[in-house]
């Protein structure tokens, strides 16, 4: 099959719509900066999504949940060791990313005869200012997206989703909506509604455009009662040099009747 | 091809493997020599040089630590530390060889951390007991070539089901030892053990029941007394203003003295 480059051109074609296929339900994970740090917040069906990598790295992902656990656990173990020979101020998104997920889930991609992971991440990188935050999303080809890296003009935040169309309007949605100072339980808000305008693009019954804020509280409101709330900070002033802290989702739920 | 730096193992299992194995596969952490007869031969001569002590008050349980450290019968540095934060709640103070022992804190922390990051759970108490037993054990071909001894105490507060602070002492081999009250290590201990058994039995107040200040009184009282007939323990140096390190652990985490309050408790109560 693959000795004629068309027949392996066609392969990365089928494969990547079959990757994309499964992880189209994937619920949206929505990263927003906010005063003192940055937020991940989901809102949870099974498992959880958003996880700990090192000191000043969280990650959020989508796919399945024994790729993701391998794809975790390998950046844990690099940041882990690097943080242990080095410094933690040593450990690097950018270089955990670039250097070493990034290549290790292209080759998987492309390699047809083997298994790609199924799986797509978002991380981010605390800084000592919000100058020197990184948002970074890592595709189950390699691809990378980030936020923070180069000179265009920093949005800080980012998204992560099922389907392209979601992605789109949450990021279309947080770029009309999202300010750098909010507070915490502003952020939280912003959040959700973030995460219901991503699943309000998904599925069957997906809205045509981009839903009016009403349409949003509302299905917010739905999904909540049913649903868990999973969300994590990292905190830029921390007295620790863990930064990163788990909000449970009564915490969360308090800060909204704020 | 170059090999990736990233191998992923497909025959992945999330628990296979603890921190420390990981260093040794990536040549990170030299494994020590198996102790073989020839070097069974030599004498034994231990030789960690300091004073730690560590005692449950109150507050939960106190650390202390003089400053000192030797080589032979140089001082070459008055401010060491020898209480070191392993975690949020885990002291491990040291004494023996610095090298070995701040590697050990080192790759201990780390092993921590790396535990609850993966597993997405904080390891146990019993757990962490246990990893550093394992590393002293893994240290002894060292200390049977005369290298490397290590003798630690390790404080904890162990948040589960019946919260209570928790002690333990080592042996350069890696046998625990869980104490009621007390534990010191390091040649000038056997005088501490001495004035804390002393207080314990015939003061004034049990060790447990003392407030902060008592404790940081009797724990300079102990490292001045150690300092006083030893060589290798710093005590308090009253012309430099240098002072033991002391730290307590409680529910709420380690807490490190502020050198005032050390100053104070130490003008009242000792000078």
């Amino acid at each position: 099959m693959i000795e004629e480059p068309y027949r392996w051109v066609e392969a990365i074609a089928n494969r990547r719509e079959y990757i994309e296929t499964q992880l189209a339900a994937g619920s949206p994970i929505a990263a927003v900066g906010y005063r003192d740090g940055i937020l991940f917040v989901t809102v949870g069906r099974a498992r959880q999504k958003i996880f700990e990598i090192y000191d000043r790295i969280a990650m959020g992902a989508i796919g399945h949940p024994g790729d993701i656990e391998r794809l975790r656990m390998a950046a844990i173990e690099l940041a882990s060791t690097e943080g242990f020979t080095r410094s933690a101020a040593d450990v690097s998104l950018r270089r955990l990313a670039h250097y070493s997920l990034s290549s290790v889930m292209k080759s998987a991609f492309e390699q047809v005869y083997g298994p790609p992971y199924l799986a797509r991440l978002l991380f981010a990188e605390i800084g000592s200012s919000p100058k020197e935050d990184l948002f970074l999303r890592i595709d189950y080809d390699g691809a990378i997206a980030a936020d923070g890296l180069t000179a265009q003009p920093r949005q800080r935040f980012a998204v992560l989703s099922g389907t392209r169309q979601s992605a789109e309007w949450m990021e279309t949605f947080l770029r009309k909506e999202h300010v750098t100072d909010a507070a915490l339980p502003d952020a939280i808000s912003l959040a959700l509604d973030a995460w219901s305008v991503g699943r309000l693009a998904m599925g069957e019954n997906a809205n045509k455009e981009l839903p009016e804020r009403d349409a949003v509280r509302k299905h917010r409101e739905e999904e909540l009662a049913k649903a868990g709330i999973e969300a994590a900070v990292l905190e830029r002033d921390r007295k620790s040099a863990i930064r990163y802290r788990t909000l449970a989702d009564e915490e969360v739920r308090s800060a909204l009747q704020k | 091809m170059d090999k990736l730096p990233l191998a992923l193992d497909p025959n992945f299992s999330g628990a296979s493997e603890d921190f420390p194995a990981i260093l040794r596969r990536k040549s990170l952490l030299q494994s020590a020599p198996e102790p073989t007869a020839a070097a069974g031969n030599r004498t034994f001569i231990p030789t960690e040089s300091t004073t730690i002590l560590a005692f449950k008050f109150a507050g939960g349980v106190l650390v202390a630590g003089d400053r000192r450290a030797t080589a032979g019968n140089t001082v070459v540095y008055d401010r060491a530390d020898k209480v070191l934060e392993i975690d949020r709640h885990s002291i491990m103070a040291i004494a023996g060889v610095p090298a070995t022992a701040w590697e050990m804190a080192r790759v201990l922390e780390h092993s921590f951390q790396y535990f609850r990051r993966t597993q997405l759970q904080e390891m146990s108490v019993d757990g962490k007991v246990r990893a550093l037993s394992k590393l002293l054990r893994d240290n002894f071909g060292f200390v049977m070539q005369g290298v490397g001894v290590v003798v630690p105490i390790f404080a904890t507060y162990d948040g589960n089901s019946k919260p209570e602070a928790r002690l333990y002492f080592y042996d350069a081999m890696g046998a625990q030892f869980e104490v009621t009250d007390y534990a010191a290590t390091g040649s000038g201990s056997p005088a501490v053990r001495g004035i804390l058994y002393y207080e314990n039995n015939w003061g004034d107040k049990k060790l447990r029941e003392l407030n902060e200040d008592e404790a940081i009184a009797i724990a300079l009282r102990a490292l001045d007394t150690a300092a006083e007939a030893d060589t290798s323990t710093g005590g308090v140096d009253r012309s430099g203003k240098i002072f033991p390190l002391i730290k307590t652990v409680s529910r709420d985490g380690i807490t490190t003295l502020p050198e005032e309050k050390i100053a104070q408790v130490f003008r009242q109560s000792v000078a």
